[in-house]
Order: C-alpha cells, then sequence, then structure tokens
C-alpha cells in the first residue's frame, strides 16, 4: 500500500445541508486514516482565510489539502492561493463532493472521503465485476413520457411491461385540450401512440397494476405488480357501454378532474386504452353491499365477474423506467383564495376539461352549478362567464408550499387565456403573473401573441378573492402601475404548480433510488444526465424527475429509452458493492496497484 | 434627484434589525393584501423596493412605515419568508434615529452598551440626587394611617423637575417632529400644501391620537383594544403626574371612589392589561408581530412594566403604612421612571406617540393638497 502524502481535510457543511450527517463524527472517522495530519470543522476551527490556511499549512507541515462537504467547490480558491503561497502544488487541493454521488447517509460520506484521500474514484471503488442484463423492461407509469419510452424500446424488439395504475394510459396529457406553443390538439399527438402501445406485440400493458416488491439486483430485477380486479374481463368487454348506462350509481370522474359525474362500471374516456370497462370498487353497490348487479345482467358478452381477485404477477426485467409523473398541488391550502368555498374559483386542470371540446361541456365555458343531488358540476347548458381572470403561481415559488417553479404554469395559462378568447371573443381575460417564464421554442412569440390577442396581463400577484353577489373580486398590486386594483371577474383559474406524487417517498425506497428535498426523483447530476439513478438499471423520464412540459417529457422518454437500449446492446452493466468496509478494502487495493504500475 | 444605488443603506439597517433586504422578488401580495395601504401611500412593497435600491431620501420624505401598525398578515403569506412586516419595524426604527438631530437615538437602536448605559445612568442619578439630598424623612403616619410620603422629597421640587423633564422631551419631539415634517413637506417627491389645508385636516391629528382608529382596522379589533388600553393608561397617568402632580401624589388618602383613586386605577389597570398581553404575546410569539422582538421592544416593556409595579407597590405601602418600604420604592420607581420618560419617548420606540399621528396628518394633507392641485388644474383647463 503506498503512503499517503501529509494531508489536511477541511469539512465544510452549512448547517442547511447536513442531510443528518454529523461532521464530529466524520471528523473522528477521518483522523484515523493514516497520513492526516489535521481536520477542521467549518464553523469550528477554521475560516476559509488564506493567511490562516497558510499558516496552518507550515505548522503542521501539509502537503496536500482535501475539500469535503456538499459544496466543497466553494472553498477551493482559498486554499489553492494558500498552497501556492506555501510552495506547494495547487493540483494537492482535492475536493470530496458529496452532491456528485447524492450522499444521504454517514457511511456513503465516509467511504467517499475515504476513496479521496487514497486518490480513487469513488465509482471505481464501488465497482464488483459486471452482471447479465436482462433484455426485457419495465416502465412505470404510461403517461406521455411512459409511453413513448416503452414504444422506442418495444420497436427496437425488445419486450416491455408497461405498468399504469388507473385503468387508461395517457395520463395527464389525455386531459388536456391543445398543447403549447403551437396549439395542436393534444389528443391528435397522444392517442396514435396510445392505441400502438395497445397493438404493440412487444408491450405488455399492466392496468390497474402498482409495484409492490422489488428483488434481485440491477441487470435481473424481480418484480412483483400488484393488479387490481377489474372486475370485467378484458378480452370478452366488447365496450358497448349498456352497463355503465344502467349502472345507477353515480360519483366524481377523476378523468375530469371531478367536474362532473361518472358511473361505478365506466371507462375513463372514449379513446382510453385498453377500450374496455372496469368497476370502481368503492362505489360499487354490489360489491359493498351486495345489492344491484345490474351491469352484469345486463352485459351482452357476459364479461362482468363480481368475484374477481386483486393478482400479484410476477416478471423479471434487466431495467426499469420511472415515469410516475406529478400531481397538481391542492390550491384549497391557500385560504385566501376560497378554492373548495367558491364553485367558480376553478384549478387550471378542472378548467382544462372545461375548455376541452371532449370534455363535459362540449368545450363550452359555463358556470360551475349544483345539480338535484348537491354535486358541484359543469353542466353543457347554462350561463357563460364574460370576464375571466388567471392567476399565475399557485402553490409554486412559495416558500410557504413548494420554492421551485413549475415550470409549464406561465406557459399553459397563456394557452387557456387563448382558448378563453378563441371560444369568448367578447369576453375579458386578466393574466395575474409575478415573472413571465416563456422560456422554450416558440414561447416567447406565443406570448407575443396572446398578447396581441388582448389578453390583459398584469404584473402583480393576487392576494384575495372574495365573493360577492355572484361575481369574484380580486385584489392584486398593479406593480408596473404604481396602483391598486379590485377586479370583478365571473371566474377564477388558478395556475396550479406540479408536486411530486404522495406515494413517491414509497416508491423510491422500494426501488432504492434517491429523491431531492422538493421530493422529486433525484438523477445522478443535473446537468449532464437527467434519466440515470445511481442504479445503472433505473432510468428516469418525465416529471417525476423534476416539472417539464410536453416536449421536454417525450425528450427524457426517449432519453430513458436509448439508456436503456445500451443497456440491453452491451449485455451486461457494472455492478457495485456497498458497506463501508468492503469499499475501504478496494480503494486500498486500487490504490496499490497504481502505485505499483507508477 | 439621487440616482444612484446606494449600497450602504442595506449595512446600515442590519444594525436596527434588518434581516434580511434581497429576499423579495416584488410580487405585490404583501401590498394587495394590506388593510391600511392605498394608493396614495402602497406600502410595504415600495417601501422593500426603496430600501433595497438605497433610496435614503425618498424613504425620509415618505411617512408610509409609519401606516403600518404590523398585523403581520403580509409576513404570514408571504411567498418569500421576505417578512414585510418586520421590515416595515426596522424601518420605523431606521426613520425614528433619522428624525432625531442629536444623534442619540441611532446610538440607542444600535448598541446596547449606550442604551442600557444611558439608563443606568440616568437612574443613578436619580438615586444620587435621593441621597445627597435625603431630607426630612418622617417615619410617622398620618392620622389615617397612611405615610407620609411627601416628606421624602419636598413636593414642589419633584413637580419642578417633573416640569424641567417634560420641557427636555417635549423640545427633543417637537423638534424632531420638525425635522419630520421638513423633509415631508421640502423632501423628494413634496408636494406644495395650501395654508388652509393645514387648520382643515388638523382634527385628524386629535381624532387618530385619542381613538388609533387605523389600528382598529389593521387585525381584528383584539389587538386594537389591548394597545388602546395601555395607550390611553399611560396618557391619563402621564397627564396626572405632569401636569396634576400636588392633586394626585397627596398624603390623604380618599375614599376609592374619589376621581383621584378612580383615574389612578384605571390608568393602572390599562397598563397592566396591555402589558401583560404583550408581554405573553412576544414570549409565545403568538403573532407575527411578535416574532421578532428587537433590544428596543423588549427594553420598553420591561421599563414600563417596572414602573407600573413599583408605582402599584408605592401605593398599597402608602395605604396600609409602611413608611421605609414606600420610601426605598418611590427611589426605585423614579429611578426606572426617569430613564424611561428620558430615553424612550424622544429616542426610541415610545417616540411612536408622535410620529404616528403626526404622519397619518401628513399623509391626509398631502392627499388633500394633491386633489386641491388638481381641482385648481381644472378649473384653469376649463376657464
Amino acid at each position: 500500500m503506498g503512503e499517503i502524502k501529509p494531508t489536511g481535510v477541511f469539512l465544510a457543511f452549512n448547517l442547511s445541508d447536513l442531510n443528518g450527517i454529523d461532521p464530529m463524527e466524520l471528523g473522528e472517522y477521518v483522523k484515523k486514516i493514516p497520513g492526516i495530519r489535521k481536520v477542521w470543522i467549518s464553523g469550528e476551527e477554521l475560516d476559509p482565510d488564506p493567511r490562516k490556511i497558510l499558516t496552518e499549512i507550515n505548522e503542521h507541515k501539509l502537503k496536500r489539502i482535501i475539500l469535503a462537504g456538499y459544496e466543497p467547490g466553494m472553498y477551493k480558491s482559498a486554499f489553492s492561493y494558500a498552497m501556492n503561497e506555501a510552495g506547494l502544488d495547487i493540483r494537492d487541493v482535492g475536493l470530496a463532493s458529496f452532491s456528485e454521488y447524492a450522499v444521504k447517509t454517514i457511511d456513503e460520506a465516509k467511504a467517499v472521503l475515504y476513496c479521496t484521500i487514497f486518490g480513487i474514484p469513488y465509482p471505481e471503488a464501488r465497482k464488483n465485476g459486471s452482471a447479465i442484463v436482462l433484455s426485457e423492461t419495465l416502465v412505470i407509469g404510461a403517461g406521455i413520457a411512459g409511453i413513448q419510452a416503452a414504444l422506442e424500446i418495444a420497436d427496437s424488439g425488445n419486450k416491455v411491461y408497461l405498468v399504469e395504475r388507473t385503468g387508461t394510459i395517457g395520463g395527464h396529457m389525455a386531459m388536456f385540450d391543445k398543447t403549447f406553443p403551437t396549439l395542436d390538439c393534444a389528443a391528435c399527438i397522444l392517442t396514435p401512440k396510445m392505441v400502438d402501445v395497445g397493438q404493440h406485440p412487444n408491450i405488455e400493458l399492466i392496468t390497474l397494476g402498482e409495484v409492490s416488491e422489488l428483488k434481485g439486483s440491477t441487470g435481473n430485477f424481480e418484480v412483483t405488480i400488484n393488479k387490481k380486479a377489474r372486475y370485467v374481463d378484458e378480452n370478452a368487454c366488447i365496450g358497448c357501454g349498456v352497463c355503465s348506462e344502467k349502472c345507477p350509481q353515480n360519483t366524481y370522474s377523476e378523468f375530469d378532474a371531478s367536474t362532473t359525474l361518472r358511473k361505478a362500471i365506466y371507462i375513463p374516456f372514449p379513446q382510453a386504452v385498453p377500450n374496455k370497462y372496469l368497476i370502481d370498487a368503492e362505489n360499487c353497490r354490489f360489491i359493498q353491499e351486495e345489492k344491484c348487479g345490474v351491469c352484469q345482467k345486463v352485459c351482452p358478452a357476459e364479461c362482468i365477474d363480481f368475484n374477481d381477485q386483486d393478482k400479484d404477477i410476477h416478471i423479471k426485467v434487466g431495467n426499469i423506467v420511472v415515469a410516475t409523473g406529478f400531481k397538481t398541488f391542492d390550491p384549497g391550502k391557500i385560504k385566501e383564495f376560497g378554492y373548495g368555498k367558491f364553485p367558480n374559483v376553478l384549478t387550471s386542470l378542472e378548467f382544462e376539461r372545461l375548455i376541452n371540446a371532449a370534455g363535459p361541456t362540449g368545450g363550452n365555458i359555463r358556470y360551475r352549478t349544483e345539480d338535484k343531488k348537491g354535486n358541484w358540476v359543469f353542466k353543457p347548458k347554462g350561463s357563460e362567464p364574460e370576464r375571466i381572470a388567471l392567476i399565475h403561481c399557485i402553490g409554486s415559488r412559495d416558500r410557504n408550499y413548494n420554492e421551485y417553479c413549475s415550470r409549464v404554469c406561465c406557459m399553459y395559462s397563456l394557452k387557456l387565456a387563448h382558448l378563453v378568447k378563441e371560444k369568448l371573443p367578447e369576453s375579458e381575460v386578466y393574466e395575474y403573473y409575478i415573472d413571465m417564464r416563456a422560456f422554450g421554442k416558440g414561447y416567447e412569440e406565443f406570448y407575443n401573441r396572446i398578447k396581441e390577442e388582448g389578453v390583459h396581463i398584469i404584473r402583480g400577484r393576487t392576494a384575495r378573492i372574495a365573493q360577492e353577489d355572484g361575481h369574484l373580486t380580486l385584489r392584486t398590486e398593479d406593480i408596473l402601475n404604481h396602483r391598486l386594483i379590485e377586479q370583478e371577474v365571473d371566474m377564477v383559474v388558478l395556475a396550479v404548480g406540479l408536486e411530486p406524487r404522495s406515494d413517491a417517498e414509497k416508491l423510491a425506497d422500494l426501488l432504492g433510488i434517491k429523491r431531492e428535498a422538493s421530493g422529486w426523483f433525484l438523477e445522478t447530476t443535473t446537468g449532464c444526465d437527467q434519466c440515470s439513478t445511481l442504479d445503472q438499471g433505473i432510468h428516469l423520464a418525465g416529471v417525476c424527475q423534476g416539472p417539464k412540459d410536453i416536449p421536454d417529457s417525450v425528450a427524457q422518454g426517449s432519453a430513458a429509452a436509448s439508456k436503456v437500449l445500451q443497456n440491453i446492446i452491451k449485455g451486461k452493466v457494472d455492478t457495485d458493492i456497498s458497506g463501508l468496509h468492503d469499499i475501504e478494502l478496494r480503494a486500498k487495493e486500487l490504490s496499490s496497484i497504481m502505485e505499483d504500475e507508477s | 434627484m439621487n440616482n444612484r444605488i446606494d449600497t450602504t443603506l442595506k449595512a446600515d439597517l442590519k444594525k436596527f434589525g434588518l434581516q434580511s433586504w434581497n429576499d423579495c422578488f416584488h410580487c405585490g401580495n404583501c401590498t394587495a393584501l394590506c388593510p391600511l395601504t392605498e394608493d396614495a401611500n402602497l406600502f410595504p412593497r415600495n417601501s422593500i423596493r426603496t430600501m433595497q435600491m438605497g433610496l435614503k431620501d425618498k424613504l425620509m420624505s415618505g411617512v408610509d412605515p409609519w401606516l403600518c401598525y404590523y398585523c403581520g398578515e403580509c409576513s404570514d403569506t408571504c411567498p418569500r419568508d421576505a417578512n414585510p412586516g418586520e421590515v416595515m419595524m426596522t424601518l420605523r426604527r431606521y426613520l425614528t434615529s433619522l428624525y432625531d438631530w442629536t444623534g442619540l437615538s441611532k446610538k440607542f437602536y444600535t448598541s446596547k452598551v449606550w442604551e442600557l448605559g444611558a439608563i443606568l445612568l440616568l437612574g443613578g442619578m436619580v438615586v444620587l440626587a435621593f441621597a445627597l439630598f435625603f431630607p426630612t424623612i418622617n417615619p410617622e403616619l398620618t392620622a389615617d394611617g397612611g405615610v407620609r410620603i411627601n416628606s421624602i422629597m419636598p413636593l414642589q421640587w419633584i413637580e419642578w423637575a417633573d416640569w424641567t423633564m417634560g420641557i427636555i422631551v417635549a423640545g427633543l419631539l417637537i423638534s424632531n417632529l420638525m425635522r419630520m415634517y421638513y423633509k415631508i413637506a421640502f423632501g423628494a417627491g413634496a408636494v406644495r400644501i395650501p395654508l388652509a389645508l393645514y387648520f382643515k385636516e388638523a382634527w385628524q391629528l386629535a381624532f387618530h391620537f385619542s381613538t388609533q382608529w387605523k389600528f382598529s382596522k389593521c387585525d381584528g379589533k383584539r389587538y386594537w383594544l389591548w394597545h388602546w388600553l395601555l395607550m390611553s393608561g399611560y396618557t391619563i397617568m402621564f397627564i396626572l403626574i405632569m401636569v396634576f402632580l400636588p392633586w394626585f401624589q397627596t398624603e390623604e388618602i380618599f375614599e376609592v371612589w374619589h376621581p383621584q383613586r378612580l383615574l389612578g386605577y384605571y390608568a393602572t389597570f390599562g397598563l397592566l392589561f396591555g402589558l401583560t398581553a404583550v408581554i405573553i404575546g412576544r414570549i409565545r410569539k403568538s403573532n407575527a408581530k411578535f416574532k421578532f422582538s428587537h433590544v428596543s421592544d423588549w427594553l420598553f416593556i420591561v421599563m414600563l412594566f417596572l414602573t407600573v409595579l413599583t408605582g402599584i407597590l408605592v401605593h398599597f405601602f402608602r395605604i396600609y403604612g409602611m413608611p421605609m418600604a414606600t420610601y426605598y420604592l418611590y427611589v426605585a420607581h423614579l429611578a426606572v421612571l426617569v430613564p424611561m420618560i428620558m430615553i424612550e419617548v424622544p429616542f426610541s420606540k415610545w417616540s411612536h406617540l408622535a410620529y404616528r399621528p403626526f404622519a397619518i396628518y401628513f399623509a391626509n394633507l398631502r392627499k388633500a393638497a394633491m386633489k386641491y392641485h388638481e381641482k385648481t388644474e381644472i378649473s384653469l383647463a376649463t376657464t
């Protein structure tokens, strides 16, 4: 084993990024490594002041310095300067960056630091031979990103299992009317892809399925998928819809963002894939109380089976693509907006359904009204609102909720404003924004186009909505005009941001992947590789990795597919060892090999 | 007018308790939420912008920070945790120090040593005065069993000291108010105010001083009531001591329903109730306005509380005939009271009792003047 130069280690921690790692414990660990002459902990003993560092270098006769922490590069200049002053080589200032390897535990931190001290790249020390990669792939989530990844992998001739939690594939994109900035019809882009998925010989579609267990290792995962009972035989159902017609039980439709009602036996939307009915057990009178059973009686194909059971499907795959998407922010948390209290304060997703030609009103903009049974729904008949306001940044860019920008809200709000103007040319549309983020190809031009269409765009975040005599009053500071405005409108659309799904944590634990503080799945390097995780067999696609729009989600789906295909074509992946002790041994071994070679 | 970004202002404000100055991203949520702001005086966001750009002159020639009563709703809902309410509070401290021509206010606000030192010095001087002139203590009781309180020092001397103190404090306050007025009436962006308007709007001063109507529009009536009890108790006590001392500080013990005792009891109750509520609030940080306590906030509350406490004890020791306890506590009472009035009223937090109503008065004058000019312009245009 090679000798280690006299080294000083600076543990650069901020209180905010400790991540549960105790700097003292790490310090104690480092002190025991031979060759380490001095350990400083930031904020404790040493200011990163070049003069002080110089004195310390001379005092302890150091020849090398290693900076460790989540952002150790911040301090590098001061140490390089001091090393230079001491007449030493500034290349001997080394960095052990914890964020680079997504360190979450103290053992990982110790391992990264140990490897850096021995001059061995951490991934190199973790490497432990290679494993054969199975050619099957599991894609979790069948939104646009998952569909794109599944199709590309399947088109190359490899088997794909596509698991979807709901009764149909399509995800959020299927709910939208138009896409920005080209105003293409979302369904016209998505539905052919959905049909392709349904008919592809290499894709096995598992709807109503959830991944419940993961065993095995990279290249050879053994996955258990829990498939919920559909109560309808998928192969026998002819999709005639008689069952749904006769079903007496109504409940809010998830696909219509709860703006209208569906039956307990239903098909999410007419273009659903698979185009087969399913029973929502929680609302089915027969399953809950053993009363009714009308659907079974009227079904001409005799495909309804109330004894259907949840079942586990076991599959073996070489790669996994996680494309689980997002949920929208619940604006009911912000009491000033009165969402949930005022019926015509809507979320953008509800408004998407309202304005969608295939939505509950056939694309006509109507007020939300109460039906005879007390449900608040959109109905095709009724009067039209004349003044509509859109408020940006709901639940995004707000430290009380989510600090990040959700990236899509500015653009979809502009798109919705355009659609309102298209359907109700006489209406007044007001948009309240903080900063307008039109960052993509053709987006700024789209923004200008919307302005030209006569939408009133106001800089200022609406603080409060009040409802009086059937209309809504918005109180906002008109920042660019130095005044307060109290604008009366008939309908308000809250541009809600995107949030990780509520079970993202569960899935991350199950798959052994990391999440960042905001909850999105963590990629290896933000700048360079957005679809890889630390496990070479697990890849990310779409919004589950961070907010993004449809073009970006599709691009990431393709990127994930190409990563999967790389592994399949190579036929093997490098496997890792874990456990601090093993990594230490490996690092020492590698270091002595290097020594011999030189 | 100043056309540069002054980077020194932020550093200066930090000494007055400013926590962060760059968090705000100017969404306007705070202004839109504020129950007191209006087109003529838009705050808090606008004040934050002025502060960020270092426009000291603009800050000084405006009254916006004084119009904020710190309900804290802006701080609670601020998407950036920029604490607009606390920024306004800091600006009030800063403005107080700018109005003060002696420079002592700045010293007291920015240095604990100066503030505590001055309080101890003045308190010590009071004790020393009693020690030197320790005159004719009379441990004998009066006919109705009370302590001969005025034997410790001739009442007339105390009254003279009172008047001297009153004149000094009033002189300082009035001169500072003049400076405030000068900046507002002739500073950046000032409007010419016709003389008649000064008289026409003068009722605002008395009205807002005595009712604190704006505060009641802030967040619910509860805090307004606490504050009003505190303020009215303080004012009544202040007048009793400053103007009617011979009538108030008697050796004769009157019946409980005598106006002398009733007024005293009301004032004490008001002070005690208001103070207790504020102290509990500040300890529990129960509301955004109580979340951050500057040294000057605590010092003022504690001094006033000690004054009230010693005052109550003096009263009861006197009535129940405990001479030595009465005399020692009387000295202690004055040793807290004198520095509190001399330091807090002209130089520190207590000065808001003058600046707030005047700020409202000036703001309304400005509005009335603008309306007046608009009208004359229209009539000129039509003729």
